[in-house]
């Protein structure tokens, strides 16, 4: 089993391919509580697609209604094209890691591993020689007589991996599946399961609440919050162009400046800050006229220092560093902007800044250079 | 003892009720060694008697039958308890498991005597049972159910079940729901999920519940007694006749300390015998 062509998906084709997993105005309600709503999202075959948002956002909720374990309020779900929407989670084909993994702890690896084809009528030497195969897929041969707590938490969770894929699923949902790994681990965990992912080519749901875990894994991101799918995009598109105040805030790191809508051209918008002119994208400012206050949002590498080296005549923003914090591959620098932000920016600039050359109290200049900054209608906090 | 000042002081309470006991059991122990005077209620000297005389058919079939009795009680005890203590643990409502849990507990708080008799009640020539099969013409002779082991049996895992209810509900409440969700997600039903994965994680639950029952009713008194009419004949009820009816107390001694190690022994086999299945449930 577990090659790619086993599994028969072809490369995927985010556009066009039939969905995997699909789900139409899916609506969950825990009492009055609105735990999700109205969900529409279309996982291709082969994708890996990361819930992200904050806890109680409802992701877990999301998973859950794919997994059959919680009941629709509304809308329907459909997996590889089939309405499964009341089909009980035992028939809907899919695998699953649990955050705590949740393995069998009266069963041995190889009995865990075995669960799902035992349940699927598989005829026992079939059933060894998978098994067997999925133990060397997740580089864990000869442990099969073991039992989960005779494992470490990397180990137990390569077993829930192959738990879940030995029964060729047509959807792996993954729920937070790192969280449980310390730090180093969790790093080469995920590499791993990205590479597993990739090589058998299984559409993939994971949740997560980490966002770094997010954009490395994942083919596409659904930012949640509050029960609802804010933006579902590529990680390049999720950091650079986020469609809304949250999504800008949530994702990576974001400074927000004071700014004032100078004009709008078509897709583009002017917007000042201070004596600079930038222009974003003029959809996340739709309604604004002109002279209407925004919020213009920086990553921290978008925010350069302007040396008295050549560049000193272009426009740019005094402040006066905060604080630096010395990162190993980096320096953060606070900075206090005054009126053009109402919490010091940040800028992350390279070791080679030397720690030396900037500290706390000394003024410096800075300006915004990237093409990929958004700005958004000003939000009083 | 620095850092526990009031330890002294609390144990205190605990020490006393032990040194009061061990008191009585070492009463016992003498009186079990000691010679019957008949027709006195002081004891002669020195001798081992009363233990031979265990070994008489009446008193080896007394042991045997009340083995029987726990081990019949405890099981029906378990297969009575373990729906009610899966639905304590897992009705989603408030109010219905609380219900439960009142309706599963309160019977602790009645006593062991006024529950006997409600089950005498029940079980008479002319008690509930036989009036409504009566009535429904299924039977025109009433069904003799007092003094039978069954009835002795009915009454005492009435008995037994909050306590068990309580034991299996602990150990069912330690089952982490996502071992089910693992399993449904692999493709097992409702039956198969319980088969493979709930009823072997909860049998430590289902041990230390059984063991606890099967202590309980050896001990029991009141309801084989009441029920049994001495017609069931128990350890327990041995002991109360020769000890209150013929008086002969270093026998009833004798008996009742050959009773506390045959729950012992019973008790300690048990456990080895469950011991390969209780490994089932460690995590």
């Amino acid at each position: 089993m577990l090659t790619r062509t086993d599994i028969a998906t072809p490369a995927p084709s985010l556009s066009t391919a039939k969905p995997v997993v699909q789900l139409d105005g899916v609506t969950k309600r825990f009492g009055d509580a609105i735990a999700l709503h109205e969900a529409w999202l279309k996982i291709a075959p082969g994708e890996c697609m990361t819930l992200l948002g904050p806890s109680g956002c409802g992701k877990t909720t999301l998973l859950n209604l794919i997994a059959g374990f919680l009941d629709a309020d509304g809308g329907e779900i459909f997996i590889d094209g089939a309405l499964v929407t009341e089909t009980p989670a035992h028939k809907r084909e899919i695998g699953i890691v649990f955050q705590n993994y949740a393995l069998f702890p009266h069963m041995t690896v190889a009995n865990n591993i075995a669960y799902g084809l035992k349940t699927r009528g598989v005829e026992a030497g079939e059933i060894k020689r998978r098994v067997d195969e999925a133990l060397a897929l997740v580089k864990l041969n000869g442990f099969g007589d073991r039992k989960p707590r005779q494992l470490s938490g990397g180990q137990q969770q390569r077993v829930a991996l192959a738990r879940a894929l030995v029964i060729r699923p047509k959807v792996l949902l993954l729920d937070e599946p790192f969280s449980a790994l310390d730090k180093n681990l969790r790093a080469s965990m995920q590499i791993e399961l990205k590479e597993i992912q990739q090589r058998l080519g299984v559409t993939t749901v994971f949740v997560t609440h980490d966002q770094g875990e997010a954009l490395s894994m994942s083919d596409r991101i659904a930012v949640m919050s509050a029960g609802r799918i804010r933006q579902i995009a590529a990680p390049q598109d999720i950091y650079c162009r986020p469609q809304d105040r949250f999504v800008a805030s949530f994702i990576g790191d974001a400074s927000v400046l004071s700014g004032k809508l100078l004009a709008v051209t078509d897709a583009v918008a002017q917007v000042a800050v201070g004596s600079l002119s930038v222009e974003v994208p003029a959809a996340s400012l739709a309604g604004l006229a002109a002279g209407a206050d925004v919020d213009l949002f920086v990553r921290p590498e978008h925010l350069v220092p302007v040396d008295g080296d050549g560049d000193a005549t272009a426009p740019s923003l005094a402040g006066t560093v905060r604080t630096q914090v010395f990162q190993g591959g980096h320096v953060d620098l606070y900075i206090d902007l005054g009126d053009h932000a109402a919490q010091p920016v940040l800028l992350r600039s390279s070791a080679a800044l030397a720690p030396s050359k900037w500290k706390a109290g000394d003024v410096v200049r800075v300006r915004p250079i990237s093409a990929d900054l958004v700005a958004f209608p000003k939000q009083d906090d | 003892m620095k850092q526990r000042p009031f330890l002294g002081w609390f144990v205190s309470p605990a020490v006393l009720v032990a040194l009061g006991l061990t008191a009585a059991m070492a009463a016992i122990l003498q009186y079990s060694v000691r010679a019957y005077v008949p027709g006195s209620l002081d004891v002669g000297g020195l001798t081992l008697e009363n233990f031979t005389a265990l070994l008489r058919p009446l008193y080896a079939w007394a042991f045997w039958g009340t083995i029987l009795l726990c081990l019949l009680t405890a099981t029906f005890t378990l297969i009575l308890a373990y729906p009610v203590a899966y639905a304590l643990v897992r009705v989603r409502s408030k109010a219905l498991k609380s219900f439960i849990l009142i309706a599963s507990v309160t019977p602790l708080f009645l006593g062991e005597v006024v529950r006997t008799y409600s089950w005498m009640i029940v079980l008479g020539n002319n008690g509930f049972i036989n009036s409504v099969l009566k009535s429904l013409g299924i039977i025109d002779r009433p069904l003799q159910m007092m003094f039978t082991t069954p009835g002795v049996v009915a009454a005492l895992v009435h008995v037994t079940m909050p306590i068990m209810v309580i034991m299996l509900a602990a150990g069912l409440s330690h089952i982490d729901r996502n071992y089910e969700k693992a399993a449904e997600s692999l493709g097992a039903g409702p039956i198969r999920r319980f088969m493979t994965v709930t009823l072997p994680l909860s049998m430590p639950g289902i041990v230390a519940g059984f063991s606890t029952a099967f202590a309980w009713t050896f001990s029991a008194f009141a309801t084989p007694q009441l029920i049994g009419g001495g017609k069931v004949n128990t350890v327990s009820t041995l002991v109360y006749q020769l000890g209150f009816a013929s008086f002969n107390f270093p026998f009833a001694a004798s008996l009742s300390l050959a009773g506390l190690v045959m729950t012992f022994a019973v008790i300690a086999l048990m456990k080895r015998a469950m011991r390969p299945v209780e490994r089932l449930g460690e995590q």
